[in-house]
């Protein structure tokens, strides 16, 4: 099935909201990609980018702040070495989250799956 | 090769290759010399090990830039360079310059190095970055000069596009930039101000410019995409390089005795500076997402890549981590620095130059792209490269918040070198990836030597 227009616009939207959520609008930017999802249709491509954020950002979270939270508990908030694990490891996991939202996002605006079919 | 003067740029690139593996020595020397301080004391001590590792970078990236340039700037410019000659010339002017002033730290103290070459009577010695002699600066700019009229009159003369002027902007900047290097106050803090006019106004200024264009560069070719859609990516790259850069300077102001708002302008400015990096990432995945043409130098493709990523990591992301007031209160000086200038030179201003190489050097050599055998050892050199480089950055992140936590954060403080001496342990696995580093870098210059059938560009649609 050919993607029109506002399927195409939409999942951009998603696709970007799920980048926001990442970045400089946590929450907010989630709160709208539901709202996107929302509104598509199984088998869209809209519904594809908008599922595809949800996933990363749900994945996202878990591994952010529940690996983080554990190590704090495990580690001890008084620790400097908890920090030195905290720090390093959200940072760079963080990034490498934002990197593939952008490459959704790049696979998005050209309404491409992540993998060609 | 569509015209013959660019055939220059392979003195430059080689001569940036040779440089770079001295630089990466030194820099394993250092670093070996970080937890086995009388390593090689007294021939090469610490402060001069440093000071050639620094140099020898700046060095060799600008040799890589010119490089660059005089690949870039005929085909752009769709005619020969103006003077090959004079290319030619100062090619041989700044690699004899460059060489003297490092063999100058090496065989003398920098004190006698400094009355040699008659210092006192313009002094600018003995900052960091910014060690070489007097008369080695004013070599700089003579060379500058030289090299930007030879760039210029190609341009200006030949067709005008933007990726030429705006490289030819970013290289002006850096011409008129360093000029800053010439005045030294005596008053400490004013002094900081020139230093980083010249450091900062480079790495997080007009050098973002001249990496954008040559990234723009190389993703037209590789990719047969719309150059009208790459140019727009550029004034939005470079606008949003120079908004937030210039006054982003700030930062670097934070605790030395500069005035207070120093912390709001420096803290906003540098808070939007990893945006430019991001929209280069952006651009380069959306550039070969929408590629137009499979070209055969893959090898090219990665490097670009790379480039975008690993700036956006170590310029944007890892910049960002240290350069609110509050937080560089805390962190001003420390490993987490040193973190972020590894992996933010090394994945915006050396990979940037190694991508330029990866794509130009076959074409010099007389093919499309190295054959599949040497692509696949460059690849292997790119991985080994950047993968270290990440690790000596999470080791030196990890140092710099032990740093922090231990020496300016506990309640009980203790001192820089029993702090030191806590992080020991980080400086021995740095150590081992600046070894995987420089047998990344063995390997990427094994790959040209790595013979293979000839690959060729798929036919276009």
């Amino acid at each position: 099935m050919k993607t029109d227009e506002t399927q195409l616009k939409r999942a951009s939207d998603a696709a970007l909201t799920s980048l926001l959520n990442l970045t400089i609008l946590p929450v907010i930017g989630f709160i709208a990609l539901l709202l996107i999802y929302r509104k598509t249709r199984p088998g869209d491509i809209d519904r594809y980018h908008a599922l595809l954020g949800i996933q990363i950002n749900i994945i996202a979270a878990a591994v952010l702040f529940l690996v983080s939270t554990l190590m704090i508990l495990l580690g001890g908030f008084d620790s400097p070495w908890t920090w030195v694990y905290v720090i390093t490891y959200f940072t760079l996991v963080h990034t490498v989250f934002i990197v593939f939202a952008l490459w959704a996002l790049v696979r998005a605006w050209s309404g491409d799956k992540l993998k060609q079919a | 090769m569509k015209y013959e003067s660019q055939s220059i740029a392979k003195l430059y690139f080689i001569a940036a290759i040779g440089l770079f593996v001295g630089q990466i020595l030194f820099g394993v020397i250092l670093g070996l010399q970080y937890v086995m301080g009388d390593f090689l004391f007294p021939e090469i001590p610490f402060n001069v090990a440093r000071m050639v590792h620094t140099n020898l970078l700046i060095v060799w990236l600008l040799f890589g830039f010119m490089g660059a340039a005089y690949y870039l700037v005929p085909e752009e410019s769709e005619r020969e360079l103006y003077s090959p000659k004079l290319a030619i010339l100062m090619f041989w002017i700044f690699l004899v310059a460059g060489a003297l002033t490092i063999l100058g730290y090496l065989l003398v103290p920098y004190a006698t190095l400094a009355e040699i070459t008659m210092n006192d009577l313009l002094p600018t010695m003995g900052r960091e970055f910014l060690e070489q002699p007097t008369i080695t600066k004013i070599g700089i700019v003579i060379v500058a000069l030289a090299f930007i009229f030879n760039i210029g009159m190609t341009i200006l003369t030949g067709r005008k596009t933007v990726i030429s002027l705006v490289l030819l902007t970013g290289l002006v900047g850096l011409a008129v930039f360093f000029l800053f290097s010439f005045y030294n106050p005596e008053n400490l803090v004013l002094d900081k101000y020139f230093w980083w006019f010249v450091v900062h106004l480079w790495v997080e200024g007009v050098w973002e410019l001249i990496m954008a264009s040559l990234l723009a560069f190389v993703l037209i070719k590789v990719t047969g995409v719309d150059r009208e859609v790459i140019e727009k990516w550029l004034y939005i790259i470079i606008a949003m390089a120079l908004i937030s850069g210039l006054i982003g300077t700030g930062h670097h102001f934070f605790w030395i005795g500069t005035p207070d708002y120093w912390q709001w302008l420096g803290s906003i400015f540098s808070a939007l500076e990893p945006i430019p990096f991001f929209m280069m990432t952006l651009f380069a995945f959306n550039v070969v997402n929408k590629r137009r043409r499979e070209h055969p130098n893959k090898a090219a493709t990665l490097w670009a890549l790379g480039t975008a990523v690993m700036a956006f990591l170590g310029a944007g992301v890892w910049g960002f981590l240290h350069t609110l007031a509050p937080v560089n209160f805390y962190t001003h000086g420390t490993q987490i620095t040193a973190a972020h200038g590894h992996m933010a030179f090394y994945g915006a201003y050396v990979m940037v130059v190694l991508t330029m190489i990866s794509y130009s050097m076959p074409i010099m050599r007389g093919q499309q792209a190295a054959n599949a055998k040497a692509q696949i050892v460059e690849m292997w050199s790119f991985w080994l490269m950047t993968v270290s480089m990440v690790f000596i950055t999470l080791f030196l992140t990890g140092a710099g918040i032990l740093q922090v936590y231990l020496q300016r954060y506990s309640d009980t403080p203790i001192s820089f070198m029993e702090t030191q001496s806590k992080v020991e342990m980080f400086y021995w696995m740095r150590e081992i990836a600046g070894l995987v580093f420089l047998i990344g870098l063995i390997v990427y210059i094994v790959s040209f030597f790595v013979k293979g059938e000839e690959v060729k560009m798929a036919e276009a649609e």
